[in-house]
């Protein structure tokens, strides 16, 4: 008996323990998303849609999102983002006083659960169109399904399909691990690399990722070896020590993981002392956070090339500045970094096509607002986004390179075109050349 | 083709650094195993959690002191454990060990959806102070820098092992420990305190739950899931050992960890070509591949025996 007054004691203990742990921020409650982006849109600021800091309470117009969570990969800053935004929108005004209505769906990468969160968004739910997608297959799995029944979606890809590949219906708003992995790989051969060994996650599309680096690699004659590594990573040191020997002394890393399984290897490289026994070491764009920044401290300053899709979490334009206020009121995994900033872009975007429509809010009205998005700007593009009836769909293709400072990324290189070695690149770039109102001529309109 | 020794050299470093702490789940693992009959797959789930309170107070209350949040950890695995054994133990003390085993998974599961509910999966990192540039140190021989943590890991693991193996040899709980370990009803009408001897191996277990937890929160990444489910490489070592001698698990688990390492340069063997198919990729499968042959190789010799007498 006397024991088990103990054992109670030890768990009244650990009852309160973790009470102190649920009261201290280790949790995460609801996002509260308090009324902001209200006012005139400029030149210098950017709003939330309308801009009228009145609540919407129309009808709703409603929108879905699928995006990959499993252990090692969890994509859910991006439509968690987007959500933000629309939460935003809808506290302004709405879409002319029609609010929108957002339902986010999440798998792991089981293509019987990525149709069937499709068709529940799409047939249950009554979704219009879809916004914010970020899976490694859903793309791939539900590109037809979209096709058959006319939805258009703006998404953040990672599958070829998410670019137009066997697809209309899809355009991103990134470059995805393949084209982001090419910039990458650029910036390690400028570098003056003599060999790259690359290194990605061992999930679904590795081989059609890895094609790109492999393209850019050989038109520049340098050696590339290719890996993969299972996620979550359980052997970081090793990874770390299989990449720096592959490369070489005179070699460079090149990474395509999510943000927190790029920084095991990179922090394993750290402890061992391999930052320096290689000559350049990159990442693809998920790197770009300041979580991974801050958490690399400054040993890694000005080591590290990271592909950046999208601009700097702290960069100074309007969309930048209503992007960290968005994102500021919401719990990012990552925090402010590429992930976020695409569910906002995305967003944004999505609302500009809602408000340059007019009703009835149809399935295959708003997937012809989605699909009639041309020359948008924004500053957290290098160049003008655009949807458009194209058979390739990667508007985003010029990028920069940033690099760890002081716990913040920092651009470390300017604006430049993804290389064309890439044979879908050079398709996108065709594709461009022929259809020059895609990314010139008079913006698109956001209001 | 094979890399050169000058290749694996460093890997011997970082697996036996992970093997130690292998090891010093596998020696917690069996001593509970031995006393208790109890297999408990919550090992590692305990360990994350305990980790995990451990970063929640040296992020958010930086008042507290960083030597205590580690202990706290530890205390927590102890804690936990003790609880579960003193709660759940004697009901289940006359079940098939099968039964006593997915008790643990149970717990696993509690645990695991406690950690997604109260630490959301946002990227979290652990460094020990013993990680810190300042403790590190440069191998010559095998060219590469070594931390404090990973020589604590190996350091701890052996000296757990050690240290057990004596207590259970040389003092009257190891005694009864062992006791029980053979026949808890015998050792039970000998007026051995059964249930007291069983609540100090429980907590004994919980308390290297939560000082493995810690170690491989900085060495492998503070993540829940992954921590979880790391119990499987310190169950292929304890099945090595047959459940039974924790030098045996020692070893064990050092070979686990060297094993798994010392395959990751192999790239390009047997296919050159695509790394997909190279040994360095099947790497993760060498805890189970390991445990496999050594108990057919034990079978053959008709000397494998995993199973206990209960009351």
């Amino acid at each position: 008996m006397k024991l088990r007054r103990i054992a109670v004691a030890v768990m009244l203990a650990v009852a309160a323990a973790l009470i102190v742990a649920l009261t201290t921020g280790a949790t995460t409650g609801p996002a509260h998303v308090h009324v902001l982006g209200s006012g005139t849109a400029s030149a210098a600021k950017s709003v939330c849609g309308l801009g009228t800091g009145k609540k919407a309470t129309g009808s709703p117009i409603k929108l879905g999102a699928i995006a990959t969570k499993q252990p090692g990969t969890d994509f859910t800053d991006i439509p968690n983002t987007a959500a933000a935004y629309f939460n935003c929108v809808n506290a302004n005004g709405g879409i002319n006083g029609h609010r929108i209505q957002y339902f986010i769906q999440t798998e792991q990468t089981d293509p019987a659960q990525d149709a069937a969160a499709a068709k529940k968004l799409i047939q249950t739910d009554r979704v219009v169109g879809m916004v914010g997608s970020t899976s490694i297959i859903e793309c791939s799995i539900n590109h037809k399904y979209y096709e058959q029944l006319h939805v258009y979606e703006i998404a953040a890809g990672i599958a070829p399909e998410c670019y137009g590949k066997g697809d209309t219906n899809i355009a991103s708003v990134n470059m995805g691990p393949r084209y982001s992995s090419d910039g990458a790989t650029q910036y390690v051969i400028r570098q003056g690399v003599d060999k790259i060994a690359f290194d990605q996650s061992n999930v679904p599309g590795t081989g059609y990722i890895s094609a790109g680096p492999n393209a850019v690699a050989k038109a520049a004659k340098i050696p590339i070896q290719d890996f993969t590594d299972t996620v979550p990573l359980q052997d970081a040191n090793s990874v770390a020590l299989k990449l720096v020997q592959a490369a070489g002394q005179n070699g460079g890393v090149v990474l395509n993981f999510t943000p927190d399984q790029a920084l095991l290897i990179l922090q394993a490289a750290q402890k061992q002392g391999l930052v320096d026994r290689v000559k350049a070491w990159a990442c693809s764009t998920p790197c770009n956070s300041d979580f991974v920044a801050s958490a690399l401290g400054s040993a890694w300053d000005g080591k590290l090339g990271v592909n950046a899709e999208l601009n700097l979490p702290s960069a100074a334009g309007p969309d930048s500045t209503l992007y960290r206020q968005i994102a500021s009121k919401i719990k990012l995994a990552f925090g402010l970094g590429s992930f976020s900033q695409m569910g906002f872009v995305q967003a944004r975007i999505a609302t500009a096509a809602l408000l340059n429509m007019k009703p009835p809010y149809t399935l295959a009205r708003v997937g012809q607002a989605f699909a009639g998005v041309r020359n948008f700007h924004t500053d957290i593009l290098c160049s003008p986004w655009y949807f458009g009836k194209v058979n390739v769909h990667i508007p985003n293709n010029t990028d920069r390179t940033v690099t760890p400072s002081n716990g913040k990324m920092a651009v470390k290189e300017g604006c430049f075109k993804v290389s064309a070695a890439d044979p879908d690149i050079a398709a996108a770039r065709a594709v461009e050349k022929k259809n020059p109102q895609l990314n010139t001529g008079k913006p698109y309109p956001v209001k | 083709m094979w890399p050169s020794l000058v290749d694996f050299k460093p890997y011997i470093v970082t697996g036996l650094a992970l093997g130690g702490v292998y090891a010093l789940s596998g020696v917690g693992i069996v001593v509970l195993y031995r006393a208790t009959g109890v297999l408990n797959l919550a090992f590692g789930a305990i360990g994350a959690m305990g980790a995990l309170i451990s970063w929640t107070l040296i992020n958010h209350h930086p008042a507290f002191p960083e030597w205590a949040s580690y202990l706290v950890c530890i205390l927590f695995g102890g804690a936990v454990t003790f609880v579960y054994g003193l709660v759940f133990g004697p009901p289940l003390a006359g079940r098939d060990p099968l039964v006593k085993a997915v008790g643990t998974l149970g717990l696993t599961l509690i645990l695991l959806g406690l950690m997604s509910y109260l630490w959301p999966p946002i990227g979290r990192t652990m460094t020990l102070p013993t990680s810190k540039p300042d403790f590190s140190y440069h191998l010559g021989f095998a060219d590469v820098d070594i931390t404090m943590t990973e020589i604590i890991g190996l350091a701890f693991g052996v000296v757990v092992t050690f240290g057990i193996a004596a207590f259970l040899r040389l003092t009257k709980l190891g005694t009864a420990m062992r006791a029980l370990a053979d026949d808890r009803e015998i050792t039970a009408t000998l007026g051995v305190p059964v249930r007291r001897v069983e609540a100090a191996a429980w907590l004994g277990s919980g308390l290297l739950a939560g000082a493995a937890g810690l170690l491989l929160s900085d060495l492998v990444g503070l993540d829940p899931v992954n921590l979880t489910f790391l119990v499987i490489s310190s169950l292929a070592a304890a099945l090595i050992a047959r459940l039974r001698s924790l030098v045996a698990t020692l070893f064990a688990g050092l070979a686990v960890g060297l094993c798994t390492a010392l395959l990751t340069p192999i790239t390009a063997w047997p296919s050159e070509a695509n790394y997909q198919f190279s040994l360095s990729s099947y790497r993760g499968g060498a805890p189970f591949v390991i445990a496999i042959v050594t108990l057919l190789f034990l079978a053959r010799r008709r000397v494998v025996s995993v199973s206990r007498t209960d009351a």
